[in-house]
């Protein structure tokens, strides 16, 4: 049943996906004639510009797109992206892998790390530990992600040299083998997955927190501790896991927003991902790469979530029950 | 406690692996800092900061000035420039019929394609027929339909019949289409997505080596047989930089380009001892479009009003901090062979403006000012000048997108946006420069007529004509042309300069391909 509902979910989702660019002013040729940013205008004829959206398919009764997009994806195609000229799934995938590397770890750890502080500071709560967790965590929290990654870019690359300014790998480094193309990758990762952990961290911390601090008042943590438990075993055996209950769904969304989250720090590190490619596919009104990019991301979304769903209810029996 | 301590153990141990990469992979383009300039017999890498401008096919680049840029160095075309004007490359010599309507070209013997098959007569032949035929599909060489018919005489003439005189065929066709090989390019039918390896196979100084669409990489390797000699820079480099001046200053790259208001910047390398810098024109121009269909701005005296109105030296002191230059109120940009210099002026007087508003009886008009939101600033001098003359001005941003499908339904007032392309008079081609709605027979064909005059004397008195339409029409009322600038490290390569008119059909650029070659 929840299956059925996500699948309607989808379909509409797939023709938003279809709509929505159209409905902004421009078309993709807008962009071929030449725009403020840059610096040549290609001067095209009505004639030109003709052919080209008949080269492009983008002279056919709507109708006719819609049914085509929606034949081509049941073929798993996704057409070829106008801008980048290239099949929109080799240039979806390449941006991909990158998001998806940065984010997935910079995901991971944050929330490993927002869950491991966010219950040490609650069950030191009031102490200086939770203080100075709640400080910290909060006051890198509340910069803005750019910012971060500016300062961290001028004190660690250029001052101390320690790490490139930007960029996913050193310009020769396919030449390199494999394991130093491997060490150049990660040494490329470290700031902006620093940037990311630390301005993501506070969200979950806080929730783990609060989460943590309500169990710890309950009953049954008063009970495990009467029967002599270690505190190590109450915390982590009888608090932790029921504090996580709420933090599942938050993960789930964390996981689904991360194509998107990383635009600012992928555009000061120059990182590629899919935060910039989204955004240059908007501008550049890009259609057939803007669907790709938008189904990309909903996939994930709905994909997370619906796992999030089934979790809670393997985690929570009340749910199953429901 | 126990899988606590795992945990922090695993994450500590995760954090010294990155950390422990560092000594290991400090780039190595970090040496470069040192200055030694005598030249080493070692390979010579060149890193330039860029982004992705699409694979360097001759079809397959984006539509741009970089990307052709990209393009020219794996591609040549029959006439090249230098410091100084045009100059012989593929053809060694040409001439053309006293009518201007063939041109007969001897190429180069000897020249090479980088798989080592001889480039001859029949490769321009079929370049030209090639692209003719497929001209709808690109964007960028749609000067070529003007040719007629292509004569191979011998392995190294030909000879091109065109359909009218165009006179800047040396430049716009001869000068910007890259000659293919027809041994690859002959089965291609869709030539936009053919980007085999063979794709980029050409005559041209440099050989491509990697291309990487995400990151913006792209890796030439020298062409050690190149008909000019083996180029000065063994390996050139081009990579995705957020910021050049950073990127300078830390040596990631060897030169910078800047552009307009990024001369403070400029100003602060040009401190650093080890670095040094050319300026140049960026021939790109910002622009106030009037809708000059729609009234009051249908009037030409309202037109002129608004330029009395507006102190553009305002605008370029306080929004460029001289990093620009006041425009040329007939486009074409100054230092250019056409620019027209005897222009009517309109000076800043704003009470002279009001007048004029009066007499026309323009009364509490309230306007839009449309633009982009890089221009902001500039928006907002002009709404308090326009203000002071009692206009009413709402500025909107909107992305270039918007803006165009405004442009071309007719729906707004000003707009405030740029273009570049004005070192060449094709750019004045009337509606392709975006004076939407600006009608005038005269002007169509004073342009059609400059277009096809081959003396060259005679081609600037009409130039200079229409500069003079623009100016004192004003379907647009310019406002500044930005400086550009290359900030480069002389000790690893000190050759740049800025090509007069641009490279291709007008591209203001430092990295013409003589760059990189032997001096």
């Amino acid at each position: 049943m929840r299956v059925a509902q996500y699948l309607i979910t989808v379909f509409i989702v797939l023709s938003l996906n279809f709509f929505l660019p159209r409905m902004m002013p421009g078309d993709p040729l807008s962009y071929l004639t030449g725009d403020p940013s840059t610096d040549m205008p290609v001067i095209m004829s009505e004639e030109v510009r003709e052919k080209l959206l008949a080269y492009y398919g983008l002279d056919e009764p709507l109708t006719k797109q819609y049914r085509n997009y929606l034949v081509n994806l049941a073929h798993g195609d996704l057409g070829w992206s106008i801008y980048y000229n290239a099949p929109v799934s080799s240039v979806l995938l390449g941006s991909f892998k990158w998001t998806l590397l940065l984010m997935g770890i910079a995901t991971v750890v944050y929330i490993a790390l927002g869950i491991l502080l966010g219950a040490l500071s609650a069950w030191r709560r009031g102490t200086k530990t939770d203080f100075g967790l709640l400080i910290s965590v909060f006051s890198f929290g509340s910069w803005p992600s750019f910012f971060l990654a500016m300062l961290l870019i001028v004190f660690l690359s250029v001052k101390l040299g320690a790490f490139p300014i930007g960029g996913a790998k050193s310009p020769m480094s396919s030449q390199a083998s494999g394991w130093k193309r491997a060490a150049d990758v990660l040494h490329h990762l470290f700031l902006p997955c620093l940037t990311l952990v630390l301005t993501h961290l506070s969200g979950v911390y806080l929730l783990v927190r609060n989460s943590m601090l309500g169990v710890l008042g309950e009953d049954y943590i008063r009970t495990a501790k009467a029967k002599g438990l270690r505190e190590q075993d109450v915390l982590l055996r009888h608090a932790l896991p029921n504090a996580l209950l709420p933090i599942i769904t938050m993960i789930a969304m964390r996981f689904g927003f991360l194509i998107m989250g990383t635009m600012f720090v992928e555009v000061v590190f120059a990182y590629p991902g899919m935060g910039t490619l989204i955004y240059e596919a908007c501008i550049t009104r890009d259609y057939p790469l803007l669907q790709g990019a938008f189904l990309l991301t909903m996939t994930f979304v709905t994909f997370f979530n619906l796992a999030a769903d089934l979790l809670y209810a393997r985690l929570d029996p009340r749910v199953r029950r429901a | 406690m126990r899988r606590l301590a795992t945990f922090l153990l695993l994450t500590s141990m995760l954090a010294s692996l990155v950390a422990g990469c560092v000594p290991v992979l400090t780039p190595a383009a970090t040496q470069v800092s040192t200055p030694t300039p005598a030249p080493t017999p070692t390979a010579m890498t060149l890193t330039l900061p860029g982004k992705d401008w699409g694979y360097p096919s001759p079809f397959a680049f984006y539509p741009r000035g970089p990307g052709y840029i990209r393009m020219s160095l794996l591609f040549d075309t029959l006439t090249w420039k230098d410091k100084n004007g045009i100059i012989p490359w593929l053809a060694d010599s040409w001439e053309v019929s006293e009518d201007g309507t063939q041109w007969t070209f001897k190429l180069h013997p000897g020249v090479k394609w980088h798989d080592g098959q001889p480039l001859t007569a029949e490769d321009v032949a079929f370049t030209f027929d090639y692209i003719k035929e497929r001209v709808a599909a690109f964007k960028w060489f749609t000067t070529v339909k003007k040719i007629n018919k292509i004569e191979v005489v011998d392995d190294h003439t030909i000879v091109l019949y065109l359909e009218e005189p165009m006179a800047g065929f040396l430049i716009d066709v001869a000068g910007v289409v890259p000659i293919i090989p027809k041994h690859i390019w002959e089965g291609v039918e869709d030539p936009a997505k053919f980007t085999d390896k063979e794709a980029v196979i050409g005559s041209g100084p440099f050989k491509l080596v990697e291309y990487n669409k995400e990151e913006g990489r792209y890796i030439y390797e020298a062409n050690p047989d190149y008909f000019k000699g083996k180029p000065a820079v063994d390996r050139l480099v081009f990579i995705k930089v957020k910021d050049e001046a950073m990127a300078l200053k830390t040596g990631t790259v060897d030169a910078g380009f800047f552009w307009g208001k990024d001369i403070d910047a400029v100003k602060e390398l040009e401190a650093d001892p080890n670095l040094e810098a050319i300026e140049g024109p960026s021939f790109w121009v910002l622009q106030i479009i009037f809708n000059t269909e729609k009234p009051p701005f249908d009037k030409v005296e309202f037109r002129r009003a608004i330029a009395h109105a507006i102190d553009r030296s305002k605008i370029v002191e306080q929004v460029t901090h001289g990093g620009a230059i006041v425009a040329n109120l007939g486009i074409i940009s100054p230092g250019t062979d056409w620019y027209n210099p005897n222009l009517p002026a309109y000076e800043y007087d704003p009470s002279k403006a009001k007048e004029m508003l009066d007499e026309l009886g323009v009364e509490d008009l309230s306007l839009t000012l449309l633009t982009a939101g890089k221009f902001a600033r500039e928006a907002e001098l002009i709404k308090a000048d326009l203000e002071q003359i009692g206009i009413k001005v709402e500025v909107k941003s909107a992305d270039w997108g918007t803006i165009d499908g405004l442009l071309k339904e007719g729906n707004f007032d000003l707009v405030l946006s740029g273009h570049g392309g004005i070192a060449n008079p094709s750019i004045l081609r009337s509606p392709a420069w975006p004076a939407t709605g600006y009608k005038n027979d005269e002007y169509d064909r004073l342009f059609e007529e400059q277009s096809r005059t081959m003396d060259e004397e005679k081609r600037r008195t009409l130039v200079w004509q229409l500069q003079q339409i623009i100016a004192e029409e004003l379907p647009v009322l310019t406002m500044y042309h930005p400086k550009i600038w290359c900030v480069y490290n002389p000790s690893k390569l000190d050759t740049w300069f800025y090509t007069p008119g641009g490279v291709g059909s007008g591209i203001p650029t430092e990295q013409n391909k003589l760059v990189f070659l032997r001096r």
